[in-house]
């Protein structure tokens, strides 16, 4: 069932939540198992037989969870084998499902040796319900979590809000909220909530739908392996960033939004990204619960380890100015590089997902040398460094994001020959003898001027947006929209205060406006960019 | 050792790491007061303080250390 769609709307989350409250009150536990009755219900809606593939995982899961929860410190032989034995089984879940064909065709690629590749259907959001499981197993090996119960932890990986693509939650700050819910409706959580769902469904169908159908002409002409010319280059290349940016973003907001709705509020998974003036700090604003997920789960333990392990054989570790070269490799190159290799083909299965994640990495240990050995004289606080970082973060991000979306490696390289001006120039009929003036060459014309100045136009606003406005969170913050959410002193802006929400006409008339707009807008169904994850 | 000396090594161990004698801890410190102390800073600094103070944190541990009192506290329990 997608969030934007009337089934869902008007009468799925109506019912969902009328019931949980006519019986939370009276029943605690029965709203509970209502809550999974729906949720199993969401996810049945595609494919019932996805429900018989995650129940037994759920069933193992639970069963390896009170394993270690029994065996703990006591028997450690024991206990490692079940936490093992459990990695295990939810990687190979992921694998089988995500991977086969890649590594099948892999091998191919190496070997040459021929394959029949039967294509296998992935269960909807595996990636983010494995990773959520996972989660979970470390933290109970690790006594952050002491205490599972058959109920909860069915309640944790089902809870619709975030069964699909996220936030990635863990269980230790879902759990205890619904522990301490007292089943009553509260206005604030409707007046949020609504304002989320309907803000992100806003962004879903205004911005990211329309401006995916406009630029989807040139991404299927590099696809067939034809080279889009600049100006169409740099339209996909812009609008998709701005699409897949709309398409998750509001997502987010939508399932925050639903969340909050019950009660619950899940971590922010965004908080202006475009915004950002470095890698680094890209990382910490864009799909923030899988940074935090790989940071604390992969980085950090490795590097952890590789660290200690230095420091005991008396080799340098890091330290500022000072790092030797050999450190930084060992320390922080392979470790970044490792991390966001993963967090590449995490996304999907193909070479392109590995490029884009090996270009991060890159990025990455480029911004943290840039850090340590930066030239004294840099002007590092002056707005004109703050803003060449800014321009050179967002053309990095931009241009990494093709191959997120191109079809395959070489497509996404014909997009970058475009940008480039390798391919030439198309311009709309009325510019032409201006271009020739000028001293241009087309190599093309654009059928309709129209279509040029409504894709641009799309773009324009889209980028105003991202760049100019603050983000939902920030305009919410004082009713504390996301756990743990604080906007950043860079972020009190005076468009903020001037914006900031508030129960005020204003604010009624513009969220009926934007809800009217995203319910009309629905006719045509789309789902969203990260449910393929 | 008492705290104040213990508070006074960790400063000079984290002027270590970030190459910068102006920084000065106290027991309410956090890493968001102290420019430059990223996650990667972090784990540098825990190892170094591992070191000097012949203690091992458990991963754990290493989360649930929010600002440099609980620190300090994690190592007087450590040494005890």
């Amino acid at each position: 069932m997608l969030f934007n769609s009337y089934s869902f709307i008007l009468l799925f989350v109506p019912i969902t939540l009328g019931v949980y409250y006519a019986i939370g009150r009276a029943h605690r536990p029965a709203s509970a198992l209502w809550l999974i009755a729906a949720s199993l219900f969401f996810y049945a809606w595609w494919r019932p037989f996805n429900v018989l593939l995650i129940a037994p995982s759920i069933a193992i899961n639970y069963g390896i969870v009170r394993l270690l929860l029994r065996w703990g410190d006591r028997r450690p032989g024991a206990s490692r084998a079940a936490f093992w034995g459990g990695i295990l089984f939810n990687l190979g879940f992921l694998g089988y499902f995500k991977y086969s064909g890649f590594c099948l065709q892999m091998v191919h690629d190496i070997t040459g040796a021929s394959f029949v590749v039967r294509s296998i259907i992935l269960p909807l959001g595996i990636s983010f319900i494995t990773f959520q499981k996972i989660a979970l197993l470390v933290d109970v090996r690790a006594g952050r979590v002491t205490r599972v119960a058959l109920r909860d932890y069915a309640l944790f990986v089902l809870f619709f809000p975030q069964l699909i693509a996220g936030p990635i939650v863990h269980y230790r700050e879902l759990m205890p909220q619904f522990a301490a819910l007292d089943g009553l409706p509260r206005a604030e959580n409707f007046a949020v909530g609504l304002t989320l769902f309907f803000t992100g469904l806003f962004k879903k169908v205004i911005f990211a739908d329309p401006i995916a159908a406009l630029i989807a002409p040139a991404w299927l002409q590099a696809a067939g392996g034809g080279h889009p010319a600049f100006f169409q280059a740099w339209a996909a290349c812009l609008g998709y960033m701005l699409q897949l940016y709309f398409d998750f973003s509001g997502y987010s907001d939508m399932a925050i939004g639903l969340a909050r709705l019950f009660g619950i509020k899940l971590p922010p998974n965004f908080n202006s990204p475009l915004k950002a003036t470095n890698i680094i700090d890209y990382w910490a604003r864009w799909h923030m619960t899988l940074t935090r997920f790989l940071t604390a789960y992969i980085f950090t333990p490795l590097t952890l380890s590789l660290t200690r392990k230095r420091a005991a054989q008396g080799l340098p570790i890091m330290g500022g100015r000072g790092t030797t070269l050999r450190a930084f490799g060992v320390l922080l190159a392979y470790p970044t590089m490792v991390t966001m290799g993963l967090a590449g083909v995490w996304h999907g299965a193909g070479y392109q997902f590995l490029v884009f994640g090996v270009l991060h990495g890159i990025a990455l240990v480029t911004n943290h040398a840039w850090r340590l050995r930066r030239p004294h004289w840099w002007p590092a606080k002056s707005r004109a460094a703050h803003f060449a970082g800014w321009a050179l973060t967002f053309l990095f991000v931009i241009c990494a994001e093709i191959f997120f979306r191109a079809a395959s490696v070489s497509a996404g390289i014909g997009i970058l020959r475009g940008m480039a001006g390798l391919s030439g120039l198309t311009l709309p009929m009325a510019l032409l003898p201006h271009a020739q003036a000028l001293g241009l060459h087309a190599t093309g014309v654009w059928e309709s001027g129209t279509d040029f100045v409504q894709l641009w136009g799309w773009i324009g606003a889209g980028l105003f947006v991202v760049l100019a406005l603050p983000n939902t969170l920030e305009l919410l913050a004082a009713y504390d929209p996301a756990l743990g959410f604080k906007v950043r002193p860079a972020g009190h802006t005076r468009v903020l205060r001037k914006l900031a929400w508030a129960p005020s006409f204003a604010w009624a008339t513009g969220l009926s406006a934007v809800t009217a707009a995203g319910l009309l807008s629905l006719g045509r169904l789309s789902d969203f960019l990260y449910w393929h994850f | 050792m008492d705290q104040a000396q213990a508070l006074k090594e960790l400063s000079r161990i984290m002027q270590d790491v970030l190459d910068d004698p102006s920084v000065a801890l106290s027991p309410g410190t956090t890493a968001a007061d102290v420019e430059g102390w990223d996650s990667m800073t972090n784990i540098t600094f825990v190892v170094e303080v591992e070191r000097q103070f012949g203690v091992k944190f458990k991963t754990a541990e290493i989360e649930e250390m929010h600002n440099v009192g609980d620190m300090l506290k994690m190592i007087a329990a450590k040494k005890s």
